[in-house]
């Protein structure tokens, strides 16, 4: 069994995009179950309209999607009243931040009332992580410490530098337990056998970040990842069914 | 034929870099690739004073399978042109490597550009480490292979994450520029420069042995390049440029 730890659904403003059929079409070419989606920034900078959208393509696709809500720090009180919307009347699994896309830093004390909420609603969060001056791993770290009732994941194995630079401070990030980051983009094998062995099989998963990144490219990331079998199954279910409460979906 | 061209030994225990040609075999076999570039992780002259004996000795122990790039440091420019005249005259040495992150010496600085044009004489390429770091950047590069028209720059990685787009648009302008695909992760965007610059000019990579050569190899696949196209990226553009039979 396979799972998609994070999947970008609807039209974004950035020049993205991918539909529900089109992503359950692709789940099927690659043998994947279900994946978490998560809205894009909409043209219209609609986040509630974006919740709502996916929230109705989750329910429509029966358990193949299963949605995230996505806010923006810079809304304050709306965005806390709309990740309680998506959580409530879509049943939305966990919470997704993009600082690069919404242009916030992740560690201003103004995302910790977004935090708090979602260890109130007992989802995790999934930070959009690397981008310089907005997510690094760093950063995370603060951020993660400062609510650590709350499952933080990172995207992109917690960097985004093409010679895996930032690998230690991702690896400082991981330190905290209620850290976890993402297969996504993570080409160096030898990064993905050394969180394995020094951090825990249960703090990886994969994730395609699609469309933005390759799904089947990113699929094979973890089918050819050098850990051990076991190591993988976590990996490719277990740790998002744990993570994001999954136990409902069909198997 | 596949061939790999971009694959790291080194021997640094201070550093915890140590990669070794075995290694390097090891990962090849595991990819069915029948040949790499190899080059070490530092400069010379730098940490490892002994860089240009361990890839020369390496491709001495596996004759036909590994291809010696030596990696320089620019700012010591007449000892570097020296070793890049040693490297290729004496030890058989097929490429350049340059990386600006670990030198701090601008692609477009003068004693880059001395080697870059030395390079060309010897008619070898050189491998640009080529990512989102400043002074990596496609554009960083881009003055560089116009100051250099007879030497081959090949951009390694093809822009890194975030700069894929203008690592082609900079190919597009400039003839000499190649791509190599390690590490980036973006397999349609293989096929957009094979559409825009050719296939001739794409070159397939893996950074291994850290990464895998096996994925690295797989994301050429799913790019869905032509069989004809394939071939060429994934072995016979480096054939030619490493001088080595098809």
């Amino acid at each position: 069994m396979t799972i998609d730890g994070l999947v970008y659904l609807g039209q974004s403003r950035f020049g993205y995009g991918l539909e529900a059929d089109e992503l359950v079409a692709a789940l099927d070419r690659d043998g994947i179950l279900a994946a978490i989606v998560a809205p894009t920034h909409r043209p219209d900078h609609d986040f509630d309209r974006a919740n709502v959208q996916v929230g109705q393509a989750a329910a429509a696709s029966g358990g193949r999607l299963l949605p995230m809500a996505r806010v923006d720090p810079w809304d304050g009180e709306l965005a806390l009243r709309q990740l309680n919307r998506a959580v409530e009347e879509f049943g939305a699994r966990g919470l997704m931040l993009h600082p690069a896309e919404e242009y916030f830093r992740i560690n201003d004390p103004r995302v910790l009332p977004l935090a708090r909420r979602a260890a109130e609603l007992g989802i995790p969060i999934v930070v959009a992580t690397g981008y310089q001056g907005f997510s690094e791993p760093v950063q995370l770290t603060q951020f993660a410490r400062a609510c650590p009732e709350v499952p933080v994941i990172l995207t992109n194995g917690g960097q985004f530098n093409i010679s895996g630079l930032a690998q230690t401070d991702a690896g400082l990030a991981l330190q905290l337990d209620n850290v976890f980051v993402h297969t996504s983009g993570v080409y160096r094998d030898d990064w993905i056998a050394l969180v394995v062995s020094k951090f825990g099989a249960d703090r990886i998963l994969f994730a395609s970040a699609a469309p933005v990144m390759d799904l089947r490219y990113e699929l094979r990331r973890v089918q050819l990842a050098h850990v051990p079998e076991e190591a993988k199954v976590l990996m490719l279910s277990d740790n998002v069914t744990r993570l994001f409460g999954l136990n409902g979906t069909p198997s | 034929m596949i061939i790999d061209m971009h694959m790291h030994i080194d021997d640094i225990p201070a550093l915890g870099w140590q990669m070794s040609a075995a290694q390097c075999i090891e990962r090849m076999d595991e990819a069915g690739v029948d040949a790499a570039a190899v080059m070490t992780i530092a400069d010379l002259p730098g940490i490892n004073p002994q860089a240009l004996e361990l890839i020369a000795d390496a491709c001495g122990q596996y004759p036909g399978r590994l291809f010696g790039f030596i990696r320089l440091h620019p700012w010591y420019r007449q000892e570097s042109l020296k070793l890049l005249d040693q490297a290729v005259n004496e030890h058989g040495f097929r490429g350049l490597k340059l990386h600006p992150v670990s030198s701090l010496a601008h692609p477009s600085g003068e004693d880059t550009i001395a080697l870059i044009r030395r390079a060309g004489e010897l008619g070898i390429p050189t491998l640009f480490h080529c990512g989102d770091e400043p002074m990596t950047t496609p554009l960083s590069i881009e003055p560089a292979a116009a100051a250099c028209p007879d030497s081959i720059i090949v951009l390694g990685h093809m822009g890194g994450y975030f700069h894929v787009d203008e690592a082609i648009e900079v190919a597009e302008r400039h003839a000499n520029i190649i791509l190599e695909t390690s590490a980036t992760p973006y397999p349609a965007k293989i096929a957009e420069a094979v559409e825009r610059i050719g296939a001739a000019r794409v070159v397939f990579g893996s950074d291994g042995p850290v990464s895998s050569p096996v994925l690295e190899r797989d994301k050429i696949m799913i790019a869905g390049l032509s069989p004809e196209d394939t071939a060429l990226v994934l072995g016979e553009n480096a054939a030619r440029l490493l001088g080595v039979p098809a």
